[in-house]
């Protein structure tokens, strides 16, 4: 009989031809060249170590012994699977690939799909549930490392007005939770939310606004955020899809995704989605308290202006707004109602910073002056 | 293949050899398929993102089942038999030390430590801060406990590998030479290179036959001299390649002078445009001048290691060319990249291959000679290399 099979016994590192011989109640293995019978092992005690979708030619071995049966002739171990029930698996062919690869490449594409969708709509649920005192913490942590090297303007009674406005539609769109509003001297033209209610607004965007209530539907739109808690459903959603690159390209570590955190918490940005939200919520809220709601629309208009000139903040990390010509489309309301600021509330937030010379004009855009409405802006 | 050197010399100490030996090579044998591969990485990507990661243990467990299963050396196949439950476990209880670590950072940042005294220093930046100190050590013990592990689940022939030694001294070994290399400016590499070699080679054992590596930082200095040197030597050029092409591109696009100037205070489109072009010349030089360098370095150095190597009256050589290194560090690196990680399989068959093809083995073991080693091997693996250094199977 030819050899067949490897057998090595678990003690030294030899290895033997062996022919084997099944029986009911034992294998035997038998030297391939003078059939002297090295092993013989019950046929309860066999076991198939691996399987054929894994190991090429999975072991075969006597329960609890190091000995290794390996055979890779696969008409023997079609015999023997046979013959010898426990050995059954010796001769399952291995899984075969194309169909395998597509059926786990939908369910994974379908999985990474209801992930996220878990992400988009679980963020917008848990949302308003974290604590206010985390989401505060979040905001001030942020708040230090984006401006820490700009002064934050002190004027008073600005600093009074603009409060007092944010407080007034956080009220009325119930937001349960104390607003504050910063103003950074300086620029860029910009102004964003960070969790727990906080505002920043930096005062070369005062600059800009023609008029108090341009600065007002800014402010409207920006506390569209806060009571939509984007922030910190930016976040929810920025870890989600950490995890989710992480599990998927196998390097998932849980200290880096942790440590990932200091980047995540200063990526925050808000998805076109929430933009579209807080410009909706910051027309509603004016119009609630029977304010003028144009400003939005007018300030829009204004960015559109002076973008061609402010490239480099278009290609800042803030990149996710939609066109502001649909969003000036969209929030564009009557010039009725009153003012959301009174000339002298104007007048003190205009020079909340100290005071300066009369602001100047906006600036005009240089040349091209058809140029195509920037993708972005940074409200 | 003029540099390697066969290791056996005429009268080596630990050579008992009476017969004369036996140096027939043969190399390993790879005969894993891309697409079964494929159907085994699918399925462990699936369960990982319906666990959230956490089927990694039994995922990876299977892959390294079908690649050890797919090599044989000498006409037998390695049989790996780990399991998935010894590297959660591990894992877990190297969690488990870090929330302990977490606790005793808190216990000084609560009670020894002035909270006022260094403004903006929070309790985690203390402790991330305390991870980065102490991660890099810990990510040097974790490999070396989990190459332990990864021998003491492989056998051949039926015989388990193994590994001694104190994970702890090497971590700390590989700490201290990867500082003092960092500190002479990457002089020390080959003393490194060849100091972190040894042990990880003579640690190991086939069995009761164990491996010896023989190298020697000073056979490979004068190379290194030469590559290290040329290196700076071509950092210099292409800098001043690519600062030569932006200055010339920027003068045909019409920029002056001043405007150059402005670069790096106030840039405009144009300028953010011209930066990303220098950018893309400089990946293109650096891609084919600098990486080749390191990819010969490399090369020469895998070569160098794998000759000094040795188990028994087994002699090891390699031939892998600087090509073939480029394929494996700087291909294998783009297939994972751009692919966000889909290519790993391709990338382990791609490097399996290479080892079947350029892996020379000469002579064969005394089976008769090596025994089933004494130590079990650990009976959890890997959680530190799981927590500080995720790649690789």
């Amino acid at each position: 009989m030819a050899a067949r099979a490897r057998y090595y016994d678990g003690k030294v590192a030899l290895a033997r031809d062996v022919a084997v011989r099944p029986a009911s109640h034992e294998l035997l293995i038998v030297d391939a060249v003078d059939s002297s019978v090295i092993a013989r092992w019950p046929a309860n005690e066999l076991v198939v170590l691996g399987d054929t979708g894994h190991e090429k030619a999975p072991p075969v071995a006597r329960r609890g012994e190091e000995g290794r049966l390996v055979i890779e002739d696969p008409e023997l171990r079609r015999q023997l699977a046979q013959t010898m029930p426990p050995l059954a698996a010796l001769s399952r062919p291995p899984p075969a690939a194309v169909p395998r690869i597509a059926l786990f490449g939908i369910t994974l594409a379908a999985a990474l799909g209801l992930f996220w969708i878990a992400i988009d709509v679980g963020s917008g649920i848990v949302a308003p549930y974290v604590p206010y005192e985390l989401q505060r913490r979040l905001g001030e942590s942020v708040a230090e490392d984006l401006v820490d090297e700009q002064p934050l303007c002190q004027g008073r009674a600005g600093l009074a007005a603009i409060n007092g406005l944010a407080t007034r539609l956080a009220k009325a769109a119930d937001y349960p939770h104390p607003v504050s509003v910063r103003i950074v001297k300086g620029g860029p033209v910009n102004a964003f939310t960070l969790p727990g209610g906080i505002l920043v607004f930096y005062s070369d965007l005062i600059d800009l606004a023609r008029d108090g209530d341009e600065l007002a539907g800014v402010l409207a739109h920006e506390m569209g955020h806060v009571t939509h808690y984007h922030a910190i459903k930016g976040l929810a959603r920025q870890f989600g899809v950490e995890q989710l690159l992480k599990s998927m390209t196998g390097g998932f570590s849980d200290l880096g995704t942790v440590g990932a955190g200091g980047s995540l918490l200063l990526a925050l940005r808000n998805g076109r989605s929430f933009e579209r939200d807080a410009d909706a919520t910051a027309v509603e809220l004016l119009e609630k308290l029977g304010l003028r709601a144009d400003g939005v629309s007018k300030f829009f208009e204004r960015m559109l202006e002076k973008q061609p000139v402010d490239m480099a903040s278009v290609t800042g990390i803030w990149s996710s707004h939609p066109p502001t010509a649909e969003r000036i489309a969209a929030t564009r309301r009557p010039a009725t109602g009153a003012p959301a600021f009174t000339d002298a509330q104007w007048a003190a937030l205009q020079s909340v910073c100290g005071p300066k010379e009369k602001a100047p004009a906006p600036d005009r855009p240089k040349g091209k002056p058809s140029a195509p409405p920037p993708p972005t802006n940074r409200l | 293949m003029s540099d390697i050197t066969p290791w056996g010399q005429p009268g080596s100490a630990a050579q008992p050899a009476p017969a004369p030996l036996d140096l027939t090579p043969s190399r390993p044998v790879y005969d894993g398929k891309l697409g079964e591969l494929y159907g085994i990485y699918l399925r462990h990507l699936t369960l990982m993102v319906l666990t959230l990661g956490w089927s990694r243990f039994w995922g990876r467990t299977r892959l390294r089942r079908y690649l050890w299963n797919h090599v044989s050396v000498l006409g037998d196949r390695f049989e790996y038999r780990g399991r998935g439950i010894e590297l959660m476990i591990g894992f877990v209880l190297v969690l488990a030390v870090l929330g302990l670590w977490a606790g005793l950072m808190w216990l000084i940042w609560e009670f020894g430590f002035d909270a006022q005294a260094i403004p903006g220093l929070g309790f985690m930046n203390l402790f991330y801060l305390s991870i980065v100190f102490i991660g890099i050590p810990l990510a040097f013990v974790g490999q070396y406990a989990g190459l332990r592990y990864r021998l003491s689940r492989t056998r051949w022939r039926g015989i388990r590998c193994g590994m001694v030694g104190s994970a702890w001294t090497y971590g700390g070994l590989a700490t201290l030479l990867s500082m003092a290399n960092a500190l002479t400016g990457r002089l020390l590499t080959p003393l490194v290179s060849v100091n972190l070699a040894r042990p990880r080679i003579s640690h190991s054992f086939f069995g009761t036959q164990r491996f010896d590596f023989v190298g020697n930082a000073g056979d490979i200095y004068g190379r290194y001299l030469g590559y290290y040197f040329l290196n700076v030597f071509v950092w210099i050029l292409a800098i001043g390649i690519a600062v030569a092409a932006v200055i010339a591109g920027g003068m045909q696009l019409g920029f002056t002078a001043a405007e150059l100037e402005k670069l790096a205070t106030a840039p405009d489109l144009r300028a953010v445009l011209l930066l990303i072009g220098a950018g893309v010349v400089l990946y293109i030089v650096f891609g084919l001048m600098i990486l080749p360098l390191r990819c010969w370095w490399q090369a020469y150095l895998l070569r160098y290691l794998v000759a000094r190597t040795r188990a028994g009256n087994v002699l090891f050589a390699s031939a892998i060319s600087t090509r073939q290194m480029w394929g494996f560090m700087v291909l294998n690196y783009l297939i994972v990249v751009l692919t966000l990680g889909l290519g790993w399989p391709w990338v382990m068959h791609r490097t399996l291959r290479l080892i079947a093809r350029e892996l020379w083995i000469y002579g064969a073991p005394q089976g008769a000679t090596i025994g089933q080693p004494q130590q079990r091997g650990p009976r959890f693996g890997e959680g530190l290399l799981d927590m500080f250094d995720v790649t690789g199977f």
